[in-house]
C-alpha cells in the first residue's frame, strides 16, 4: 500500500544537495548501494529516479525489481541530523514520453553530454525514521531489555 | 458476435497458468507474448481517447511491411506500451479470433481478458517530424516511422521472391503492397536527400531515438545476386550518416544474405553497426518448404554461412538472424509436437550462437494476405519456452543484441528479457 511522503522528506529529497543513497538488490540477493543525486518526489507522491546508465548494476536491479515485484530502498540523510529510509516498489519507468523528454533536456542541461536511459517511477510503501535518537527512544519504549544495565546504573560509570 | 465463433485456446495453459509455471520469466514479457500471439481489439471506449495530434496512429501512407491481421487498414494505435518499457507490437484482430479486448479501465487504458484486468498500457507517441515535409515536399512520416525509440527505413516493400510465387508462406508484404497500390496510396522511390532531412528533422527532438532500422523485401537484381538491394542500402545509409558527427551510428539492417564482399561494403562505406539476416526457420526441410525463395536463391546452408562469415566483418554481437516462432509447427508439413520444434530450434540456434550469430523470434501472427492466412500460432508456453531458450543461448555465448532489444525494436519477447544481459 503506497503511503504519502510527509512534507520534510519531500523537502530533503528534493535538495540536490542533500545525499540520498538507493539500494537494489541482484538475481543473488547480493545488494548494491550507490549515491545519487538523481531523486526527487513527484507531484503525485511518487519518487522519481533518473537512471543514467541503461547497462549499470542499478538499472538490471530495479529492472528485475520491477519485473519480480521486488522492492528498493533509499536511505536519506539531512543537516540537521534527519535520517530517513524509504522502501519503495518501482512500478514504472519510462523510456520515452513527454517526462522522459523533460529530464533527458534538464539532464544534459545540468551534467553535460550524458545519457538519460529512464525516469523510474518508485511507489513508497514505508518510511522509518533512522535519527539515531528517535530510534534509541522507540527501542527504550518499545524492547526495554535491549539496553546494557549500566546505562541503568545510580552511579554511572565513567 | 457468437462466442462459439471465437477461437478457444481449452487445451493450452492460461495466461495466468504460464505466469506461475515459470516464475523466471517476468509477467510483463508473457503478458506482451500473449498479446502477440492473440491480437487486439480497440474497444470504442479506448478509441475515444485517440488524439492523433499526440498519438501514433496507422496512416497506409506509411510504408509498413506487413498489414494487419484484420486485413483492415484504419487509423488505429500503432501499437502500445506497457508500465516497464516493453513496447506490444501489435495489430487489430478479429473478434472472432478471441483477442484482447484494450479498453479503458478507471479511466486508463488497459489490456482486457474476459472482463478481467491485466495491465494498463499506453499508445504510443507520434514524434514530430511527422507533421513535417522535405524541402521537395515529401510528407516526412513516409520517409521514416517511428517506435518508441526506433526509426525505421522501408526500402522496398516489394519482395522479388513473390515474382516467381517463391515469397515466404507465412509473409504478407506483397499482397499488402499490392493493396495499398490499388488504394492509390503506393509511395514514390525515396530519395536519398529526403531520407536526410527526415534524419536530420528526426534529431531535434532531444531523447526521442536510440536506432535507426533499415529492412524491405529482397531485391535480386544487380550484377550479382541482391548487389541493387546492396546499393540501394548504402545509398540510404549514406544519406543517413550525412546527419552524424561519428562515422558510426546506432543501427540496424534487416536484409537479404549478403556475400562476404557485399557485406565488406556496407560495414567499410556507410555508419552500420550491425547486420540481420532472417532465416525465419531453423530447420532446412522447414524452410525449403516455407521460404522457397530464399532456399532456392541461396539455400538454407549457404545463408547460415553467411551470417556466421558476417560476424568476422560486423563482430561478435553485432549479427543476428530473425526467426518466425511458431511457424515451424505449420500444417502439413511442419512439427507435430511443440517439444520437438522447441528442440530442434534451439538445437539450431545454439550452432549459430556457438559462431557469434544471436537469434531473435517474432510470434508468428497468421495475417490474411499470406499462404499460411488460414493456420494458427503456437502456444503462449511454447512461445514463452522459445524466448527463455534464445535468452539462455544468449547468456552462455556472451552475446549481446543491443542493436534490436526491447527499447531499440521491441518486437522480440526474447531479446526483451536480454535487459538483464
Amino acid at each position: 500500500m503506497a503511503i504519502q511522503l510527509s512534507s520534510e522528506l519531500q523537502v530533503l529529497l528534493n535538495d540536490r544537495k542533500v545525499y540520498k543513497a538507493l539500494a537494489t538488490v541482484d538475481e543473488a540477493g547480493i545488494p548494491d548501494v550507490v549515491l545519487k543525486h538523481s531523486i526527487f518526489t513527484a507531484e503525485d507522491g511518487n519518487i522519481h529516479y533518473l537512471e543514467l546508465l541503461e547497462s549499470s548494476r542499478t538499472n538490471h536491479n530495479l529492472v528485475r525489481a520491477i519485473w519480480f515485484d521486488g522492492t528498493v530502498s533509499i536511505a536519506v540523510t539531512g543537516p540537521d541530523k534527519q535520517r530517513f529510509q524509504i522502501k519503495g516498489r518501482p512500478v514504472e519507468v519510462h523510456i520515452t514520453g513527454p517526462l522522459f523528454e523533460k529530464h533527458y533536456v534538464e539532464v544534459r542541461q545540468s551534467l553535460g553530454d550524458v545519457e538519460l536511459s529512464g525516469v523510474w517511477v518508485i511507489e513508497p510503501l514505508e518510511v522509518i525514521d533512522e535519527n539515531i535518537s528517535f530510534r534509541r527512544k522507540e527501542e527504550d519504549v518499545n524492547r526495554p531489555y535491549f539496553r546494557h544495565l549500566d546505562r541503568l546504573a545510580k552511579t554511572p560509570h565513567k | 458476435m457468437s462466442v462459439a465463433l471465437k477461437r478457444t485456446f481449452q487445451n493450452e495453459l492460461t495466461l495466468n497458468e504460464v505466469v506461475t509455471q515459470y516464475p523466471d520469466i517476468p509477467r510483463l514479457v508473457i503478458i506482451k507474448t500473449d498479446v502477440q500471439r492473440r491480437g487486439i481489439h480497440y474497444t470504442e471506449r479506448a478509441l475515444s481517447v485517440v488524439d492523433p495530434e499526440i498519438h501514433l496512429v496507422n496512416d497506409p501512407a506509411i510504408s509498413e511491411l506487413f498489414g494487419s491481421r484484420d486485413g483492415v487498414e484504419k487509423p488505429l494505435p500503432a501499437s502500445l506500451l506497457l508500465r516497464d518499457g516493453t513496447s506490444i507490437l501489435v495489430s487489430s484482430t478479429p473478434l472472432e479470433e478471441n483477442p484482447y479486448l484494450v479498453d479503458l479501465v478507471d479511466g486508463r487504458l488497459a489490456l482486457v481478458d474476459n472482463g478481467e484486468f491485466i495491465e494498463h498500457v499506453e499508445f504510443w507517441r507520434k514524434p514530430r517530424f511527422y507533421d513535417l515535409k522535405t524541402s521537395s515536399g515529401v510528407p516526412m512520416r513516409q520517409i521514416f516511422s517511428a517506435r518508441p525509440q526506433r526509426l525505421s527505413i522501408v526500402q522496398s516493400s516489394y519482395c522479388h521472391f513473390w515474382t516467381d510465387h517463391k515469397g515466404c508462406r507465412f509473409c504478407d508484404i506483397n499482397n499488402n503492397n499490392k493493396k495499398r497500390n490499388e488504394d492509390a496510396k503506393a509511395r514514390p522511390r525515396i530519395k536519398p536527400q529526403d531520407i536526410s532531412e527526415t534524419i536530420r528533422e528526426a534529431l531535434k527532438e532531444p531523447g526521442r531515438f536510440t536506432g535507426i532500422c533499415l529492412t524491405g523485401g529482397s531485391v535480386l537484381a544487380g550484377n550479382g545476386l541482391f548487389d541493387k538491394e546492396v546499393d540501394l542500402y548504402i545509398e540510404t545509409l549514406q544519406a543517413i550518416g550525412e546527419n552524424f558527427a561519428t562515422k558510426k551510428f546506432p543501427s540496424q539492417l534487416i536484409s537479404s544474405a549478403f556475400n562476404e564482399k557485399q557485406l565488406k561494403r556496407l560495414y567499410d562505406e556507410t555508419g552500420l553497426m550491425s547486420y540481420t539476416s532472417d532465416l525465419e526457420v531453423l530447420n532446412e526441410d522447414k524452410f525449403n518448404w516455407i521460404c522457397p525463395g530464399k532456399a532456392d536463391n541461396v539455400g538454407y546452408q549457404e545463408w547460415k554461412q553467411r551470417l556466421i562469415r558476417s560476424v568476422d566483418i560486423f563482430g561478435k554481437g553485432h549479427v543476428a538472424t530473425g526467426i518466425v516462432g511458431g511457424v515451424e509447427l505449420a500444417k502439413p508439413y511442419g512439427f507435430i509436437s511443440e517439444d520437438e520444434a522447441l528442440r530442434s530450434t534451439l538445437d539450431e540456434a545454439e550452432s549459430l550462437a556457438e559462431n557469434g550469430v544471436t537469434t531473435i523470434f517474432v510470434v508468428w501472427s497468421p495475417r490474411p494476405g499470406s499462404d499460411f492466412h488460414e493456420q494458427q500460432n503456437a502456444s503462449l508456453d511454447y512461445y514463452v519456452r522459445l524466448a527463455s531458450g534464445l535468452h539462455q543461448l544468449r547468456v552462455k555465448y556472451g552475446l549481446t543484441v543491443d542493436f534490436d532489444d526491447y527499447r531499440r525494436c521491441g518486437n522480440h519477447p526474447d531479446s526483451d528479457l536480454a535487459r538483464l544481459i
